[in-house]
């Protein structure tokens, strides 16, 4: 193929045409709304419904009196299935502000939000903790907590001892706020049973875990329960497993016996789901004189919740960005009162990039190094940790080809010393990145129609990234089948099962399932492995009008049980360390900021990224993907954090007006390029993961080029005006 | 929260009418212009009137007549298209920038220039409702923001009861160039200066304006000034568009020769309302605009300046907008 | 067509103001009567009343964009609109974008062409601005557009392949006039 795909849902999605779950407008709706808690931590002690009661039209008033009827879904990464253990209405405790204490459900969305604003609770507060140094809060180290084997902390060689003997040593503290995923679609849920049987239609990243998880809330088999999940409206990690409305929704349409609409508002959303913890880094490197190193200490506080335990998992990627003989990485969990945190594009290692790049860009100015050459110096094809051999690595690939598309040889090393003629101080700054290559299990099941048309159900979830384009453009790719054939129904439970999509494993799952699916097909039907095919003749040679087809597929070392934890809804990740290598994927990142003369307002002009993702899966998709994991990477560094006032916990700045994320003039000129090597080891696409690794490094290489322009280090994010005045 | 209160509508055609339907419909019974503001504080459960007067079908309302020697702007007039009046743009620039930089075309395509007077804060400690003491929103019920998160807060004209920004820059410019708003009221019409349109908090942050609750902005207007062509408006915000100021300045000069012989400076997003910085108007009288007079300038304009706990970089970023702004409008001059 | 809506309670009409109001207004060109609370959204009619989900709620107090309609050929957010101010309206959403046989809008296909989207969330809104923002003569150059496209968000970062896409079409309908 030659001509790269066009996105194949871009038609209906540019048409209106397209179902998100809250489009959903069935016949006899009711409408949800949330009241959430104004206290930062206690107790309901008392609450009063008549007033909400008594506004026409509402039909439904849950409080936490009709607990009962609900269980918690268990936390996600503890065998659960919810974004936390904690499922509101189900006691009186209030565990953050923010936190649902009713459910109203009426006739009319305004109805419903009129009553939902009169439920009067009081309140016995308790004091509150919510961010890292109060008072109250309780550290933990992680490896005492979680069960070995999850989410180790690193210590390979004697990184202590290393530090110390070495001659040039960099010793720096970081600090990244919490932040928030702000998909624009908001979390909503559309109830309907029929009988006994519950249809959801929600968006999510996991089909799965909503489907299994409201099973065990609502009590009922699993069999009766179907989760729809076309589209999503961005996923970002955001919808990674069930939220806590979905099941306030399902059991109101089951008392009122008609659906039930529940969005959730944008400022509950800051509070109803997991966002980016705040984290706190200590980063230790020893170096030679001329730069190279010896020992890595990367240590790191990050904040989880009350009720949780939200596993750190920084040093799992900076521990293999370079060749480091000696390191160590130590995590702690800080417990406050929140919502548990949880996953966020790059959600460990946009803040360990962040720390672990602008310490060796500090490293290299220690060093007196070009920051290329510095990381070219320390580059290793082998993993450090494992002492097995990376799957593929091109980091020096992305360093070099960043480095001539960006013109770095123009680069002084002297910070201001590049200023156009008005007095600008431009900026110039590297930094590099890795995200985990992962798998997952996955069913893929696949349908030829004697009218040409192929069919495809796979595991998986669209939320933007474009896996149905990918899916599409394997089987265009392998049938030599028009591309308007195919067919792709993801995220519907009622197809195949629906493991969670995220950690950039979605693709890179689903294509090696619907390869292996289209080679059971050739073989069904008698044709050779590879070359084009008439799908019709090849069916009439066989006398059939139809014939379907069923693959699963295991990543690399997963036992055979790996399918079936996902057939009962459990998660089941492989990756980064695979029996005989490890897999990431890496980025480079080059930026030139301009900082104004007088008032030093600091615009990003201009960025290069290039990618080792493998073989590039959709070379459409994947531009756009990157380009918007730079744009995250410019919004996390530059614009984004949400705000804590101590004394009232939640998220003061719950808005789209407060909490900022990039607008259009936000945005630079970016140049994306891949090395679109295949990764000969991982699958059998040669794809690794592309949506996570997009944003690793972006914040640091700005903050690099801000030093370059400014000779200020910005170790705290957001970097905002008055850091720099 | 996130409620609109059950509110009775009318959509008069006069401004009589909506004058006198002020009156019928009593107590709590509010004007909703493009409704941007009001609509969406009434979501927020801040507003809750019991009944509207939509301004929306009063053709008399959206007249705009720049051809003659002073500007005359009907409040009605929507906000994208007086930003785009080709004497605006060429005579009063900084009046053309102050409504073209102010949030996204689609809230200017929907919001008028007189309802944006009287935009109200964004202090998130008021538009969140409970649990956050508010003395503008629940008056006696003390200032969260004072103790709190105050990044994006007012350093000037605070008082111990509110420290909330006046978010707006239409009127900023339009103080800067002493306009004047007709309003009409049961009595009759009246006349008032900008200046005199807003109040500080002092002890009364819910009183927000000096206008009877029954008295409508019919239009606005704008003397003639020889500070209009060198002026500009110069907006200082965390994103490159579609932001709140943290400071902003509304610059115009006079200049004759190298001197300067008149000058307008008023300041947006450091204040309690839009504010008129006379001593550093004054600082500039007789001298060139240079980089050293317009830092001076800047730094009179916010020598009464009160910080709080987050928001004191204001102060010299207030200080460096007003002398960038300075430097714009002195370039505009010799233009 | 009548502008003024009516009241339908019957009660308060003497004072001039009404609970319940009967309105008229065209939807991508068809003629629509309801009878509203006054309080209602443009947004929630569409979508809860309409079956029009093509437009999309984000934040509901217009800050992102992704409600953007037409009234009376202009670009306004739906959600902060009271659907009484629609009354006698012709309002266009994005199911009345494309030509009568179906075929895309220049600007639809442009989208299309420039993957000028991701997950297709603030597509709706995306387009109905950039449709304006060509319209209001905006789309003259690429930091031009940026400003004035700065009212809808994308989270996904689609921001490039979305301006591309109306200089594209902006510079076709320049050329072609």
């Amino acid at each position: 193929m030659s001509q790269p795909l066009a996105r194949v849902d871009a038609f209906d999605k540019v048409m209106g045409a397209v179902q998100f779950g809250a489009d959903r407008v069935p016949p006899g709706l009711a409408h949800g709304a949330l009241a959430v808690a104004t206290i930062g931590r206690g107790r309901v002690v008392r609450i009063d419904t008549s007033a909400a009661e008594a506004v026409p039209g509402v039909r439904l008033v849950l409080t936490p009196r009709d607990g009962g009827e609900l269980a918690s879904a268990g936390f996600v990464m503890a065998g659960g299935h919810g974004f936390q253990s904690l499922q509101p209405l189900t006691d009186d405790h209030v565990a953050y502000r923010g936190q649902p204490i009713a459910l109203v459900v009426a006739d009319t969305p305004h109805a419903a939000a009129e009553a939902a604003a009169l439920v009067q609770a009081e309140y016995e507060a308790e004091p509150l903790s919510v961010d890292l140094d109060a008072d109250g809060v309780e550290v933990l180290d992680q490896a005492a907590v979680i069960p070995a084997g999850f989410f180790p902390d690193v210590d390979v060689g004697d990184a202590d001892a290393a530090f110390a003997r070495s001659p040039v040593r960099v010793d720096s503290v970081f600090d990244c706020p919490p932040q928030h995923a702000c998909p624009m679609e908001l979390m909503a849920a559309v109830a309907e049973w029929n009988g006994d049987t519950l249809t959801v239609h929600e968006a999510t990243q996991n089909a799965n875990a909503v489907r299994f998880g409201l099973a065990t809330q609502l009590g009922i088999d699993v069999e009766r329960v179907r989760v729809l999940s076309p589209y999503a409206g961005g996923g970002f990690g955001n919808r990674n497993s069930l939220q806590a409305h979905t099941c306030l929704a399902a059991v109101a349409a089951r008392r009122l016996g008609r659906p039930v609409k529940l969005v959730v508002p944008r400022s509950q959303m800051f509070h109803d789901a997991s966002f980016r913890p705040a984290s706190r880094h200590r980063v230790r490197l020893g170096a030679t004189v001329d730069g190279r190193l010896q020992a890595a200490i990367h240590e790191v506080d990050q904040q989880t919740s009350r009720h949780d335990l939200f596993p750190a998992n920084y040093v799992e990627m900076t521990s293999r960005l370079y060749g480091i003989p000696n390191f160590r990485g130590h995590q702690r969990l800080v417990r406050t009162d929140v919502q548990t945190p949880g996953y966020m594009r790059a959600p460990h290692e946009h803040p360990a990039a962040f720390a672990f790049e602008c310490a060796i860009d500090e490293l290299a100015y220690a060093t007196g190094r070009d920051p290329v050459d510095l990381r070219l110096a320390n580059d290793t094809g082998t993993d450090p940790v494992s002492g097995r051999p990376f799957s593929s690595r091109h980091l020096a690939a992305c360093l070099r080809r960043g480095a001539e598309r960006f013109g770095w040889a123009n680069r002084t090393l002297e910070p201001g010393s590049m200023r156009l003629a008005d007095g600008t101080l431009v900026g110039w700054g590297v930094a590099a990145g890795a995200y985990p290559g992962s798998a997952v299990p996955t069913v893929a099941r696949l349908r030829a129609d004697d009218d040409g048309t192929v069919s495809v159900q796979v595991g998986g979830h669209e939320m933007g990234q474009g896996i149905r384009t990918a899916i599409v453009e394997t089987v265009v790719r392998d049938l030599g089948v028009a591309a308007d054939s195919v067919r792709v129904d993801v995220g519907d439970t009622a197809a195949v099962p629906q493991h969670l999509t995220a950690g950039s494993w979605g693709t890179a799952s689903a294509l090696p399932a619907v390869h292996d699916a289209l080679q059971e097909l050739r073989r069904s039907l008698d044709l050779p492995p590879t070359g084009a095919v008439d799908l019709r003749a090849a069916l009439a040679a066989i006398g059939r009008a139809d014939i379907e087809v069923q693959a699963e597929t295991r990543a690399p070392g997963q036992p055979p049980e790996a399918i079936d934890r996902l057939r009962r809804g459990a998660m089941a990740i492989a990756g980064p360390e695979f029996p005989t290598f490890t897999a990431f994927s890496f980025v480079a990142h080059f930026v030139e900021v301009r900082v104004e003369p007088t008032i030093h307002r600091i615009h990003v002009s201009r960025v290069v990224s290039v990618v080792d993702c493998g073989r590039v899966a959709s070379p459409v998709t994947a531009a756009s993907q990157v380009g918007g994991g730079v744009i995250w990477g410019i919004g996390a560094c530059l614009r984004e954090g949400s705000e804590v006032d101590p004394r009232y916990g939640g998220f003061l700045n719950a808005d789209l007006a407060e909490y900022l994320i990039p607008v259009n003039a936000d945005v630079p000129r970016i140049e994306v390029d891949f090395v679109d090597e295949p990764d000969p080891h991982l699958n059998a696409l040669g794809v690794k993961g592309l949506g996570e690794v997009a944003m690793v490094g972006v914040a640091p290489a700005i903050a690099n080029a801000v030093f370059h322009a400014t000779g200020q280090r910005q170790r705290r994010l957001p970097i905002r005006l008055e850091n720099v005045l | 929260m996130l409620t609109t209160r059950p509110f009775t509508y009318a959509a008069p055609t006069t401004i009589a009418d909506a004058v006198a339907l002020i009156d019928t419909g009593g107590p709590g019974t509010k004007f909703l212009a493009g409704g941007t503001t009001l609509y969406d504080l009434m979501k927020l459960g801040v507003e809750t009137p019991a009944a509207v007067v939509d301004l929306g079908r009063i053709p008399e309302l959206a007249i705009v007549d720049t051809t003659g020697d002073q500007l005359v702007i009907g409040a009605g007039a929507r906000m994208c298209d007086v930003a785009e009046d080709p004497v605006l743009l060429h005579d009063y620039p900084a009046l053309a920038e102050s409504l073209s930089l102010a949030a996204s075309q689609q809230l200017r395509t929907m919001a008028t220039v007189g309802g944006n007077l009287l935009q109200r804060t964004r202090c998130a400690y008021f538009r969140a409702g409970a649990p956050f003491a508010c003395n503008k929103r629940d008056p006696g019920s003390g200032c969260a923001a004072r103790e709190g998160i105050d990044r994006v807060h007012a350093v000037l004209g605070v008082s111990d009861s509110c420290i909330a920004t006046y978010a707006g820059d239409w009127a900023v410019a339009l103080l800067a160039f002493d306009a004047l708003v007709d309003v009409v009221g049961p009595g009759g019409e009246r006349t008032l200066p900008v200046a005199d349109l807003h109040r500080e908090p002092g002890d009364t942050p819910q009183i927000e304006h000096t206008l009877a609750p029954n008295e409508l902005i019919v239009r606005i207007r704008v003397p003639p000034t020889d500070t209009g062509r060198a002026s500009t408006y110069l907006k200082i915000r965390d994103r490159e568009s579609y932001a709140f100021a943290l400071a902003s300045a509304a610059v115009g000069l006079a200049v004759d020769g190298d001197v300067v012989r008149n000058a307008r400076i008023a300041l947006g997003g450091v204040a309690t309302r839009p504010w008129r910085a006379r001593a550093a108007e004054e600082s500039l009288i007789d001298a060139p605009v240079t980089a050293d007079t317009a830092r001076r300038a800047g730094r009179i304009a916010f020598a009464d300046a009160r910080p709080g706990r987050h928001n004191g970089y204001k102060i010299e970023l207030g200080a460096r907008t007003v002398a960038n702004a300075l430097l714009i409008a002195a370039q505009r001059s010799v233009r | 067509m009548d502008r003024f809506p009516r009241d339908t309670t019957g009660s308060a009409s003497r004072s001039g103001f009404s609970g319940r109001l009967h309105v008229q207004m065209v939807v991508n060109g068809r003629d629509v009567e309801r009878d509203l609370d006054p309080r209602e959204s443009l947004l929630d009619l569409l979508r809860e009343r309409l079956a029009l989900t093509g437009t999309k709620k984000g934040c509901d107090h217009g800050q992102c964009g992704a409600c953007t309609v037409h009234i009376d050929g202009r670009r306004v957010l739906s959600c902060l609109t009271l659907a009484a101010k629609a009354n006698g309206a012709h309002v266009t959403t994005i199911e009345g974008v494309a030509a009568a046989d179906g075929s895309p809008h220049p600007l639809q296909q442009a989208f299309v062409d420039y993957d000028a989207l991701q997950c297709g969330y603030c597509t709706p809104g995306q387009i109905m601005a950039g449709l304006a923002c060509i319209a209001e003569g905006h789309a003259t150059d690429e930091a031009q557009i940026r400003e004035y496209l700065s009212g809808n968000l994308c989270r996904c970062g689609a921001y490039a392949g979305i301006v591309a896409a109306v200089r594209a079409t902006a510079a076709a309908q320049e050329g072609g006039c």
